[in-house]
């Protein structure tokens, strides 16, 4: 991405002749090394990675066989992938665990600090910066579908794909049997689907308020 | 700098339109039809209803919207190319105090200010906390902002814009979320600054306090002069 | 104010040794925990076990020393109980009882340590000192200034996110719908992203956070960006 242009401070307003500004999901790799932040992109990361840290105390629906609340935490990380796209998402979810591995009590169950990778849900904290890059990744891709709505989906499903693969092998470095670790992990699973659905819900809702939010304006 | 060195701010033939992001949708929209303009008295409001153009006018005074078509020049600084210059001369202040203020107490949010000085922790401290007691707002300097009033939070919002000193003023509907007491107390500390002032509002008293009043409508300017007249102007508009 | 008080609920104040020993001494002592519990193994598996349950019962007392309340250490075995039975459960099928204990007691131990560093250590000063480990990244391209700054929009921000959901939350109840997920979390959605915009924009007209203009010059200044 061309540097100059993005530091605009209002990109949604048009400056004087035509402005190369090329973004693409193929770029996307390239475009972290060279991307510099702008103003408004620190604040977006900032603030994911706040409602990040919020998800956990906003108690949501009680799904869990072991009487596990489920918090609406996977569906933010979802959202960061789908509403800021790989670079941004990926440094959201990043500064929430630094900031949660550091000491905040923002991982779920007010946990802190580094105690969080010796406990057996290590896999799915680490996970969570994969889940985010992938689905970033794929939505760039996926806004410019003819199918957006099942492309974005995908996308989401993706993520948590990646997000639970992590976290099984999580469980079983920790030391629990392979099958085991699968039987805990799925029980998460329709909770996290049903999750995904209204992640992608809140995304189309989200980049038709804010259109160039994900995308970048292209002339 | 010296604030009280007549200022300019000239825009010359300067419009804005938005070309949405969303090819589908129809083609530019002008939300500030292309204007010439200078302004240079000490107060100068800037009235209309929501939806006009105030803010976009305003916008383009510090380069936070860049023009479509004409230029926009502060004190000779062109705002598209010397965008960074030139919002170290003009101070904006936002409607809503809260999006303003970035850090968690007032007196971490004036030593953000101050930051470009490069001060040593300590001496950037003591400056932050001697402009807030120059403000009268020593006491509230480590509350949490969400313990302050709307009232306090304009004022702290206001003093970390003033604390760079810029030469200029800009302010958004500043007095929107104010109750009538934080309204006149607004009104008596802009009385009283040494900077150019300019600012939009509903609030017809503010607006007679200017030498200067634009009324906007319809993304162009209805009238510019006096405000008695404009704001018998901004009354007949209204209907 | 209710999100300042969950951001500090981690820490418990007090005068113990631990609330007055420097961050960094407590933080080599944490890595310390985590070493002896993770190589004391690979000596042999008695060892491994005896040393572990020396740091577990270290980990407690400190716990003890440090005056934390009794149900916090409850509260941090509580929530991960169900996996430290499986992993137990398997562990002592395939390599017996010794092996279980030490694989559940390190884990115990290590989060029970790293628990005493949180609850003895006030934000400011874990805040201070992640700034103090980024800096010495500024020669590989990092820029501190910036990342302190984001830092410090993210825990302002966690008291209007939290305030959003429950404004929202009870918009949704006043008009029936407080078991619609998505009416309870779209609307937060937009509030924080058009807040996150505002902000961004203050701080453009602040002059702050774009990055230093003679980094990324290369574009050229003309009229025409
Ligand atoms: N970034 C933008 N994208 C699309 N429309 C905009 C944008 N900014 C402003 N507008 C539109 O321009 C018009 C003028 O807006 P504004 O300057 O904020 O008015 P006022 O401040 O007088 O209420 C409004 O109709 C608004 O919807
Ligand atoms: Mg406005």
């Amino acid at each position: 991405m061309n540097p100059t242009s993005r530091s605009r401070p209002a990109p949604d307003v048009t400056a004087k002749g035509p402005t190369p500004q090329p973004s693409s999901a193929s770029t996307a790799a390239r475009a972290v090394r060279r991307q510099r932040f702008n103003a408004v992109d620190l604040s977006l990361i900032a603030v994911f990675a706040a409602l990040l840290a919020a998800s956990i105390a906003i108690p949501g629906i009680n799904v869990g066989p072991l009487g596990v609340a489920i918090t609406l935490q996977t569906l933010v990380v979802s959202l960061c992938g789908l509403v800021l796209g790989f670079a941004r998402g990926t440094a959201a979810v990043g500064l929430y665990i630094l900031l949660g591995l550091v000491g905040l009590p923002i991982f779920s169950g007010f946990r802190a600090g580094p105690a969080v990778l010796a406990s057996p849900s290590a896999g799915y904290i680490i996970g969570f910066i994969f889940g985010a890059a992938v689905v970033g990744l794929l939505a760039a891709w996926a806004v410019r579908s003819r199918f957006k709505t099942a492309a974005l989906f995908g996308a989401a499903l993706a993520g948590m794909v990646v997000i639970h693969v992590f976290g099984i092998i999580g469980l079983t470095l920790k030391g629990m049997a392979l099958p085991a670790a699968i039987g805990a992990d799925v029980i998460f699973l329709p909770g996290d689907i049903l999750k995904n659905v209204i992640a992608v819900a809140i995304a189309l809702s989200l980049h038709r308020a804010f259109p160039d939010l994900l995308v970048r304006r292209r002339r | 700098m010296s604030a009280s060195a007549r200022q300019s701010i000239v825009l010359s033939a300067a419009g804005v339109d938005i070309v949405p992001a969303d090819a589908a949708a129809a083609g530019p929209k002008t939300i500030l039809k292309p204007l010439t303009l200078e302004l240079a008295e000490q107060r100068i409001a800037v009235i209309g209803a929501n939806g006009s153009g105030k803010s976009t006018l305003l916008r383009l005074l510090n380069g936070l919207v860049l023009p479509s078509t004409g230029s926009v020049r502060v004190n000779g600084l062109d705002t598209a190319a010397d965008g960074a210059a030139v919002r170290r001369t003009v101070g904006f202040v936002f409607t809503d105090p809260l999006s303003q203020l970035v850090m968690p107490t007032p007196v971490e949010d004036v030593e953000l200010s101050l930051r470009r000085l490069k001060l040593p922790k300590k001496e950037r401290r003591a400056r932050a906390l001697d402009i807030l007691a120059g403000y009268r707002l020593a006491h509230l300097a480590g509350n949490s902002i969400y313990e302050l009033s709307g009232g306090e939070r304009q004022m702290v919002a206001l003093a970390t814009v003033l604390a760079v000193e810029p030469s200029i003023l800009v302010l958004d509907e500043p007095s929107t979320l104010l109750d009538l007491r934080n309204t006149r107390l607004l009104r008596e500390r802009l009385a009283s600054l040494p900077q150019q002032v300019v600012m939009s509002t509903h609030d017809l008293d503010l607006a007679a306090d200017c030498g200067r009043v634009l009324v906007v409508d319809d993304a162009g300017i209805a009238f510019d002069g006096p405000p008695d007249d404009a704001v018998a102007r901004y009354r007949a508009l209204v209907g | 104010m209710r999100g300042h008080a969950h951001l500090v609920a981690g820490y418990i104040p007090g005068r113990s040794p631990f609330h007055r020993m420097p961050l960094w001494v407590k933080a080599v002592l944490l890595l310390l925990v985590a070493v002896l519990c993770l190589a004391s193994p690979a000596v042999s598996v008695p060892a491994g076990a005896a040393v572990t349950t020396a740091v577990l019962l270290a980990a407690v007392a400190s716990h003890g020393v440090a005056r934390l309340p009794w149900g916090r250490l409850w509260r941090a075995v509580k929530l991960m109980l169900v996996f430290l039975v499986l992993i137990a459960a398997y562990q002592w099928w395939e390599h017996g009882a010794l092996v279980a204990w030490q694989v559940v007691a390190a884990i115990v131990a290590t989060v029970l340590a790293s628990n005493v560093l949180t609850a003895t250590t006030p934000v400011d000063e874990l805040l201070d000192g992640l700034a103090a480990m980024v800096r010495p990244l500024e020669r590989f391209g990092a820029d501190p200034e910036r990342f302190s700054l984001t830092v410090a929009l993210m825990l302002r921000s966690i008291p209007f996110v939290i305030g959003a959901f429950s404004d929202v939350r009870d918009a949704a109840r006043a008009r029936g719908l407080e078991r619609n997920l998505l009416a309870r979390s779209l609307p937060v959605v937009i509030a924080t992203v058009g807040y996150a915009r505002a902000t961004g924009e203050a701080l453009v007209a602040r002059g702050l956070g774009d990055p230093e203009p003679d980094d990324d010059a290369s574009g050229g200044t003309g009229p025409g960006r």
